[in-house]
């Protein structure tokens, strides 16, 4: 066997364990496990990746060496947050805006409730603040909304109230001042007033302004993310600084790079590490991007079933869609990220009848890690999805997570047979199975409605399925739905770290521009307008270039791209179009960049809501910029013909299919050869997942290892 | 679309099922629930019984088009009284107009959209103006159905073969309505005819497009013609959403199950409810009255025979019988004024609708069989019930809001009786102040402002915790209170603070939710009239089991102030009120102080550096308030919920004060005031016999303020019944009147 040369470093660090994944440059890969250990990440971690590459019999000293890119993600800084455990951060805000963490917004009330526990009021309840009123102070002075000054700065309030706070110990100092993403001035004599009198009492103390960090209107979100920043990033950078050192100690020479939710990697030494808060769903989104691009598409249909949610995302021409105000956490935030819907529908869904109507309910609460009533350890009392497929013969209770899980499938059957099967007055399997059926029909009525309020159809998407149960049920969701191809990796339950491997070196900035192009505009204002956008552009541009000196890449080979976000003249949503041309010169490009807008806006809004008579605004200008760094190579495995390998079977199980006992073959996935083609019904395990062709289907495997799921043309029609 | 009619082939009369007219069909399933007490007679529900998990997915699929179309066209909008407080809802209906599905949102509507589509049936729409594919209607009259003008409705019905399948209906509530004062709900009309741009279920589309003429009628008739537009086109778009849905299910699923889908799952959502009903209550019949103020006396630009000073009574009767039945009655409502708060029947059930379904059917297969299940008493000639089509009901949330309080006391007993604490909730806080009016904004444009903040009050407190503070609306209980960045685009002022507003919640053992308060100075125009609109007179948000009522109100605005000029020369200015007795509003500014307990007025003049100041209501408290938590009533001190002499004074505990200015408990001194309390208590007690006889005498010398007993005069001269039962609690002679001076 040839010897492993690892190429690229990823590393998941979650709550309790550090998943890495390392990869050859054949793109062969390897993962391995260890404990998290938050008070210094780095043991963990070169722990985690010892254990993944002792099963290449090698050491990180013998492969670090090798390395040419590493990449971080993980969920300590967001567990700091949920942990309310982040620094002892003082804010200072306009006067009168004290109790911002307090009133907070009524929508973080509800943020992220269930349909029924959004009607249903005495439900909603208000965050724990993450800085006390003590710690909040407000300065006399306003600017309004053209960024004018209405009331003056008063300075010696101002050091007042920074005074105060460090006398209250703080180790960070946030600034948000309304429309400071018009006018930072105040901000700005803010932070200077701060450093007189840090100097004044030998301190040193980061200051965060809003106006620098993430200049964009929208006072609460632009509050939040700024105090996140402090409270719960800026701890995050001296661990990744261990982080990086340790990976020099072991003769690493690779630049580490971290997943930030915009979808491209950025440096640790960033300014906005906030923007890393969410990386675990990202890195999948990035994955599917990229194994889509391999074979030739640029649109493609991300979905991500885990035990408690399944998460869709969409890529459309190569670019996906970026939320500008997502939340987190039940917080409002202004850190572009893409836009994943989440739903809490995943395998460890709690299935119930409800007393009350007598009719299904599947969630929204899960056994998440406890999986279901089959798990007898996880004490679980409630059936889940999971124990629907137990019980049909889906998932071998003795090979759960390749046999290290031993599921109990008589406790299954009893408990879906009182609580789902009895009530129903039907046959338990019947009721197992339709409960499934249901399942993977909600997922489709997402998938579908996600497809078409974009204004595409399926038939324009390849969709691509990963995550642990995305491929036990991923036929079930997309029956019927006629995307160009149906996808499902052969590594599918690794599949966020693979994808965290394939993020391009790219930063994204945004400026609030807020220029109005009134209906009749005459060509010298549209000139005007273009020379006006530039300059914005050249601004962000060089925030790009300053954070690429900070590493080994430069300046040289950055490529930009370049979006607006612009909507109908006073209207406070808008959408976020690729700019036509790199550069705006002449009235044409405003026009061209215009047209561009009404057309994404008919196919999204449909056509009688287009509005141009009112005129349009350009309400943010956009420039993200990349540099070339490696990634995954694909496998690229040489066909061995449509016959599974002997050694690939590993038996038959009785499986109840539409109502009946049906025999489906049982095989090993990983033992599968490119182009190999398997008919339903058939059931390929991995230890991580399970892939389920239903009868009418087959799935073939590709030289890059992915598997194409094709229905028959009649059961498509179905 | 310009092909629909022919790609369907639908121009010949009747549209409805089996050949039948739309009128057939409603006369048809009005008479088989009269026959039956079950919707269109149903006695199984065939498909859901035999089929649970296919009818499941038909209806996640049914939902899933309605929500997501709502979150969808939402963003259409230029409004943040759409885009950001979410005053937006779509929902689904059958041909005779029954609710099938809806999206979350202002959920009152469903059901008035549901009247408005009756109403076109009742007056043959189907011969002329025709309903046809691609075509589109609009109502906000609220004597066909609505609550008042402002909440505009759009119809589109679904065709599928030849057949009226159903309709799709959207509502949003627009920035202004043309009324005779800017802003949306307006104060001040005594007639119809003031309320503002009247669109009596009007077809208004053809072929998916807008009739031009419609259009430019609305352009002319409202102050603020941008936002209608872009509003009107959030409502088709989301229909649009929802026909395309409707149609994809169709085909998947075939048209005749889909039609026994609607039908069951409205009879089931009737059975749902008697089946919830029964869970969480005790049978029983429960009372709750409720008064709000109408001080209209010296107001000069009304007509003579409006300036009065009124009181508006509204007593809530629920009965619940053994099988979770439930009527409500409003026997004893006051009688219908010249002002804009009367309600329509209509407004009425959407009240009822919406505050059932945040209580007693909070999930997402709620629907018109809750409408169904349900039965209701509003007195002819009372603000409930007008008839009378002339009447202004230009502001009809004024008496709806705490008229209904009512039922959410009567709620939390029959709750409490059964033993589901955790679902009690006193009487939720008043969206009020309602800050609004027009004129010219900062941009130099015309503009009308209604600020929504009024969707984030405070809530009932429940009977296991405070109440919810400054988070939701009775009317939306997915409040939110939007960015002041925000609003800054939209209103020529600025804010100068929002912050908690002290003593609003009601006291209890568990206090009511708090509001806040928002201070707002003009600027950049001198050309603005602003109005006052919220109850201030009376306690409209009572407390539960012994908790005090949320404060009631008061106006502070300044004139012609000294503000800019002192924050020019680095001097304080106020950024709050903070305690109306030690005002530092009053403190920190010069001015012409308007500060008084006027909170209901006509739009006044203001100019560039006036403040406003809006302050948004608490909700009633639950239990007694000595038995709270001293260490919560610190916590109130410390973060302002609560003045500190309140913690004395209300809840008897005795607090220390720190060096760094903050407070906490005196654990014995507590002990002892609340001893202290609670002898003085008993002091002053009577026996209940006493008690009743000083009041019956109060009541026979007519001891009250004028607008008191002619307020009672009228309900009894309006309602027999009640006047009847009046008399009789207090034991009075059977033809006992108030005397009043004026009144022969």
């Amino acid at each position: 066997m040839l010897k492993h040369r690892a190429r690229i470093l990823a590393v998941d660090a979650g709550g309790t364990m550090t998943d890495t994944f390392i990869v050859d440059e054949l793109g062969r890969f390897v993962v391995g496990k260890a404990q998290t250990t938050p008070e210094n990440e780095s043991i963990g971690l070169i722990k985690s990746a010892e254990d993944a590459l002792c099963q290449w019999d090698t050491t990180t000293k013998e492969a670090f060496p090798h390395i040419v890119a590493g990449i971080y993600s993980g969920t300590t800084m967001l567990n700091r947050l949920l942990s309310r455990q982040g620094l002892r951060v003082g804010v200072i805000v306009s006067k009168g805006q004290e109790d911002y963490f307090l009133l907070e917004r009524g929508v973080q009330t509800y943020l992220g409730f269930s349909y029924a526990d959004r009607l249903h009021v005495v439900t909603h309840h208000h965050n724990d603040p993450i800085v006390p009123g003590r710690r909040v102070r407000g300065v006399f002075g306003r600017i309004d909304v053209f960024g004018e000054e209405v009331l003056p700065l008063q300075e010696g309030d101002a050091r007042d109230m920074v005074r105060q706070l460090l006398d209250e110990g703080i180790e960070a100092l946030c600034v948000c001042l309304l429309h400071s993403y018009r006018n930072p001035s105040h901000e700005q004599r803010i932070d200077q007033i701060a450093g007189e009198l840090m100097d004044e009492r030998g301190m040193n103390i980061p200051v965060f302004l809003s106006s620098e960090y993430y200049p964009v209107r929208n006072d609460f979100p632009r509050l939040n993310t700024t105090v996140i920043e402090a409270y719960a990033a800026q701890p995050s950078r001296a661990q990744l600084q261990l982080v990086t050192k340790r990976f020099r100690e072991c003769n690493g020479k690779f630049e580490t790079r971290v997943m930030a939710s915009h979808g491209g990697t950025v440096g640790i030494d960033t300014k906005e590490l906030a923007r890393t808060l969410i990386s675990g769903p990202i890195g999948g989104v990035l994955g599917a991007r990229y194994l889509a691009r391999a074979i030739g598409s640029d649109d493609v249909v991300c979905t991500d079933i885990g035990g408690t949610s399944f998460d869709l995302a969409l890529v459309t021409g190569g670019d996906y869609a970026v939320k500008p105000y997502p939340d987190l956490a039940r917080f409002l935030l202004c850190i572009p990220m893409i836009q994943i819907d989440s739903v809490g529908a995943g395998t460890g869904s709690f299935l119930r009848i409800n007393p009350g109507s007598g009719r299904i309910e599947i969630g929204p609460d899960s056994a998440g890690a406890r999986i279901g009533v089959c798990w007898p350890e996880g004490e679980v009392t409630t059936p889940t999805i999971t124990d629907c497929s137990v019980a049909l013969g889906i998932l071998d209770p003795d090979y759960f997570l390749g046999g290290e899980i031993k599921l109990d499938r008589d406790r299954a059957l009893a408990a879906i047979k009182d609580q789902l099967a009895d009530p129903l007055h039907i046959d338990v399997y019947k009721a197992a199975e339709g409960i499934i059926e249901l399942f993977e029909e909600n997922l489709k009525g997402y998938v579908a409605s996600a497809v078409l309020s974009k204004g595409y159809a399926p038939s324009n998407y390849v969709l691509l399925s990963y995550g642990g149960g995305g491929p036990v049920h991923v036929a079930g969701y997309t029956k019927g739905l006629d995307f160009q191809d149906i996808l499902v990796p052969a590594w599918a339950a690794g599949f966020s770290a693979y994808g965290c491997a394939c993020g391009d070196f790219e930063y994204r900035y945004e400026a609030t521009t807020d220029l109005p192009v009134p209906p009749g505009s005459d060509d010298d204002w549209k000139v005007a307008l273009c020379t006006m956008l530039n300059m914005h552009c050249e601004g962000l541009k060089a925030k790009i270039v300053a954070e690429f000196e900070k590493t080994t890449h430069g300046s040289e080979s950055i490529e930009y791209k370049t979006f607006f976000r612009i909507q109908y003249m006073g209207q406070l949503n808008d959408l976020e179009i690729r700019s036509p041309s790199d550069r705006l010169e002449t009235a044409r490009d405003l026009d061209d960049l215009l047209q561009s807008f009404e057309e994404t806006y008919g196919r999204v809004y449909a056509r009688a809501a287009k509005s141009p008579e009112l005129g349009f605004a350009i309400t943010q200008a956009i420039v993200t910029g990349r540099v070339d760094v490696e990634k995954p190579r694909l496998p690229d495995e040489t066909p061995a013909g449509p016959t599974p390998p002997e050694a690939a079977f590993k038996g038959e199980r009785k499986v109840y299919w539409k109502g009946e006992w049906r025999i489906a073959r049982i095989l090993d996935m990983e033992a599968l050869e490119s182009g190999n083609i398997v008919e339903g019904l058939a059931i390929m395990e991995s230890p991580a997942t399970t892939f389920v062709i239903p009868p009418g289907a087959t799935a073939e495997l590709d030289s890059h290892r992915l598997f194409h799921l094709r229905f028959h043309q009649n059961e498509r029609d179905h | 679309m310009s092909d629909v009619k022919s790609k369907l082939g639908t121009d010949k009369l009747p549209i409805g099922w089996n050949g039948r007219t739309l009128l057939q069909m409603l006369e048809d399933s009005e008479r088989a629930f009269e026959e039956t007490g079950r919707y269109c007679g149903i006695e199984a529900l065939a498909l859901m019984e035999s089929d649970p998990i296919g009818y499941e997915k038909t209806f996640a699929k049914l939902r899933g088009g309605l929500v997501n179309a709502r979150e969808t066209a939402m963003n259409i909008s230029a409004s943040p009284i759409v885009k950001e407080i979410g005053e937006l809802c779509f929902a689904f209906y059958t041909p005779e107009g029954d609710s099938v599905a809806l999206s979350t949102g202002i959920i009152v509507h469903v059901h008035t959209m549901s009247d408005a589509i009756k109403f076109m049936i009742r007056k043959g729409y189907e011969q002329n103006p025709g309903i046809a594919p691609g075509d589109i209607f609009t109502n906000n009259d609220p004597v066909i159905g609505n609550v008042h003008n402002a909440d505009v409705q759009t119809f589109v019905p679904i065709f599928w073969e030849g057949e009226l399948i159903g309709w799709a209906g959207g509502v949003t509530h627009v920035i202004d309505i043309g009324a005779a004062t800017p802003g949306s709900v307006p104060v001040g009309p005594t007639s119809r005819y003031e309320d503002g741009l009247q669109l009596t279920a009007l077809k208004v589309g053809e072929d998916d497009t807008l009739h031009r003429d419609h259009e430019l009628r609305c352009e002319l008739g409202v102050r603020t013609p941008w936002y209608w537009k872009l509003d009107e086109r959030t409502r088709i778009a989301g229909c649009h959403m929802i026909r395309d849905a409707v149609e994809r299910i169709i085909s998947e699923e075939g048209v005749n199950t889909f039609k026994q889908f609607m039908r069951d799952v409205i009879e089931e959502g009737r059975r749902t409810f008697l089946n919830r009903l029964k869970e969480l209550t005790i049978p029983g019949r429960y009372e709750a009255p409720t008064f709000n103020g109408v001080p209209f006396k010296d107001e000069p630009r009304l007509p003579q025979h409006a300036q009065v000073d009124n009181l508006m009574h509204a007593l809530m009767v629920v009965s619940i019988e053994a099988g979770g039945e439930l009527e409500l009655s409003m026997d004893g409502a006051s009688p219908w004024g010249y002002h804009s708060f009367n309600c329509t029947p209509s407004a009425m059930q959407g009240a009822i609708w919406v505050l059932l379904s945040q209580t007693v059917v909070p999930n997402d297969k709620v629907n018109d069989g809750a409408y169904l299940a349900t039965r209701s008493f509003f007195p002819p000639g009372s603000w409930t019930n007008p008839q009378n089509n002339s009447v202004s009901t230009g502001a009809a949330w004024g008496f709806l809001i705490p008229a209904f309080t009512g039922l959410y006391r009567i709620l939390g007993r029959a709750f409490w009786a059964r033993g589901f604490h955790e679902e009690v909730m006193a009487s939720y806080g008043m969206t009020m102040n309602g800050m609004q009016g027009g004129g010219i904004d900062h941009l130099g444009k015309p503009c009308s402002i209604l600020n929504f903040e009024i969707s984030t009050v405070g809530g009932g407190a429940c009977a296991v915790k405070d109440g919810l503070d400054y988070a939701a609306a009775m009317w939306n209980p997915e409040g939110d209170m939007a960015d002041v960045e925000i609003w800054e685009i939209l209103e020529p002022l600025i804010y100068l603070g929002r912050r908690i507003k002290p003593n609003t919640a009601g006291p209890g053992k568990y206090r009511g939710g708090s509001g806040f308060e928002s201070l707002r100075m003009v600027w950049k125009t001198n050309d603005l009239e602003m109005q006052n609109a919220g109850e201030g007179l009376t306690f409209s948000a009572p407390g539960l089991f012994g908790g005090y009522p949320a404060a009631a109100g008061y106006r502070h605005n300044v004139h012609e102030t000294d503000l800019l000029k002192q924050a020019r020369a680095n001097k304080p200015y106020p950024v709050r009120e903070y305690d109306p007795e030690h005002s530092e509003l009053s403190a920190l500014t010069e001015g012409r102080h308007l500060f008084d307990k006027k909170t209901t007025t006509f739009p006044y003049p203001f100019r560039q550096g006036d403040l406003y100041l809006s302050w948004l209501r608490g909700g009633g408290g639950l239990g007694d308030p000595l038995e709270r938590d001293p260490q919560q009533v610190t916590k109130d001190v410390n973060q302002d919920f609560l003045l500190p002499r309140y913690a004395h004074k209300v809840y008897g505990v005795k607090l220390l004060k720190n060096d760094d200015g903050s407070y906490s408990v005196d654990d014995e001194g507590t002990v002892a005031l609340r001893k202290e309390i609670r002898k003085k208590r008993a002091n002053r007690s009577i026996p209940v016999r006493t008690y009743i006889k000083g009041e019956r005498q109060r009541i026979q010398e007519g001891n009250f303020i004028e607008p008191i007993r002619k307020s009672y005069n009228s309900c009894m001269a309006l309602c027999s019944k009640w006047a009847k039962y009046y008399r009789e609690f207090w034991d009075l002679p059977s033809d006992f009147t108030f005397s009043v001076g004026d009144e022969s």
